[in-house]
């Protein structure tokens, strides 16, 4: 609240564009916390009103999937995208630009949470992507065997609690046992685990739908472990993998915007009794 | 000067709107399960039909700052900021147990405005009348107490006192209200208020143009 008009004028300033210049608003109406929603969709709203320009509700997880066309508008539908953060998991089928199917998400964790709990657990600091994957580099990513959840099943559901308790146990066993913790081969083997479900599931479901193409988003994207991994997959399986750049992968607003303009494309806007959702 | 005025302290959504410090319109609107979020610009295009103010001809937006509910007000504010931002007008804040007690100025005693709070509390404080004026003195920190805690303050009053607000037709209801002391009056009659909260904002946004 404090700082949303500051932001607003700063972000015209810098792109040098005037308020008058706008062609529509673009704004996240979820899912996310119901009081930082409502301030954001109040804001546009309000000026959306007053400069009698287009409303366009976005979805927070369809802006990461469209960041990808902020570096690369080539990309072909229908794809499948992988949104990976601390927030979300989730598989979606895009068929169409502005159509899609969720076809699973996490059942408890969020990828990117469970490397923030881990680096907790193991006081490495926050937030735990990073700072694992930096340690992870100096480790043997095969060296402990953590488990790999539901990856025998069919459906395209993913958890992480397992994997997460799998790791705490494997920690604790070896503080009992007063063996040397080798920091560097747990995270590694442990970021693994994770890369290894992401990409098995994210390959399943292209598969099952017969799509060639994959695109991924959310902060977990800018993993450079998850990027090299599954691109060699991709290259095996004749797929086309496409990543944003890494300063997309995290929250921003110029996704929203790029979602905004191709639903805007498209014919698309919401009226002023659009509300926010939480979940 | 045409002024809106917004209040979503409550969950009640108020607007209004006045021109040269005079009411034009006052609306309120509950509905049960809708945010303000989902009505508030709906509801304002019809008031600017009805009052045929075009939306460019304001020159001024009051806001209620609460207290009060915390999700109402942020959608107050955040409306009001992304309107006063895009039309180029000043914002003004406005506390609303002020707005309330002003409301009610004329009343011969102490006022004591009150708004419903969580849990059985509720915002008050009290205000005087300065003497040969308009204005309002208030001689009370803003607090926020249970009715019990209120009463007690109430009771310790020698001189006239108006209670007023939003919840107190619970208050009147829940407790034998009709046997306190002679000096402690209960008002329930609703009205629109936010015409007042426009009001007070236009005399801000006029004293920060004079400087
Ligand atoms: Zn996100």
């Amino acid at each position: 609240m404090k700082y949303i008009l500051v932001t607003c004028k700063e972000a015209l300033e810098k792109a040098g564009v005037i308020l008058e210049d706008i062609d529509a608003i673009a704004v996240v109406n979820g899912p996310g916390l119901k009081g930082s929603l409502l301030v954001g969709l109040s804001f546009a709203k309000a000026i959306a009103f007053a400069l009698n320009k287009p409303l366009i509700g976005v979805n927070h997880i369809e802006g990461h999937i469209y960041a990808n066309f902020l570096d690369n508008k080539k990309i072909e539908t229908p794809f499948i995208s992988l949104i990976v953060s601390g927030g979300h998991t989730s598989l979606i089928l895009v068929e169409e630009i502005g159509q899609h199917k969720v076809l699973g998400k996490t059942r408890d964790d969020a990828a990117g949470e469970v490397f923030d709990k881990i680096a907790k657990y193991l006081d490495l600091g926050y937030p735990g992507g990073p700072i694992i994957e930096k340690i992870a580099l100096n480790g043997k990513k095969d060296a402990i065997i953590f488990p790999r959840p539901l990856t025998k099943t069919s459906n395209l559901d993913f958890s992480f609690s397992g994997l997460k308790t799998a790791v705490i146990y494997f920690v604790r066993e070896k503080i009992k046992t007063k063996e040397k913790l080798q920091i560097e081969n747990i995270c590694a083997s442990f970021q693994q685990a994770v890369i290894d479900t992401l990409i098995h599931k994210t390959l399943s479901a292209a598969n099952k739908y017969n799509i060639k193409n994959i695109v991924i988003g959310g902060g977990v994207a800018a993993n450079e472990c998850l990027r090299k991994t599954m691109l060699e997959t991709g290259k095996l399986n004749n797929i086309m993998v496409y990543f944003p750049s890494k300063e997309l992968c995290t929250d921003n607003a110029a996704m929203i915007g790029v979602v905004g303009y191709y639903k805007l494309s498209k014919g698309f806007s919401d009226s002023f009794d659009l509300d926010v959702f939480t979940g | 000067m045409k002024i809106l005025g917004i209040d979503t302290t409550t969950d009640v959504l108020n607007l209004a709107i006045t021109i040269n410090g005079v009411m034009s319109f006052d609306f309120m609107m509950k509905r049960e399960g809708i945010t303000h979020s989902a009505i508030m610009i709906p509801t304002l295009k019809n008031i600017l039909r009805i009052t045929e103010v075009r939306l460019n001809e304001l020159e001024g937006i009051a806001v209620s700052i609460g207290p009060g509910s915390f999700t109402g007000l942020r959608i107050g504010l955040a409306t009001a900021k992304g309107l006063a931002f895009s039309l180029s007008i000043p914002i003004a804040g406005v506390n609303a147990l002020e707005s309330y007690a002003l409301r009610w100025k004329e009343l011969p005693g102490i006022l004591c405005p009150i708004i419903k709070a969580r849990k059985g509390e509720y915002y008050f404080t009290f205000y005087k009348k300065r003497k040969n004026s308009d204005n309002l003195i208030r001689i009370e920190d803003y607090q926020c107490m249970d009715w019990f805690g209120i009463k007690e303050k109430l009771f310790k009053l020698d001189k006239s006192v108006f209670i007023f607000g939003y919840g107190l037709t619970e208050i009147i209801e829940n407790n034998e209200t009709n046997q306190y002391p002679n000096n402690i009056n209960f008002i329930v009659r609703t009205k629109s208020r936010c015409y007042i909260i426009a009001l007070i904002g236009e005399k801000k946004i006029l004293k920060k143009k004079e400087k």
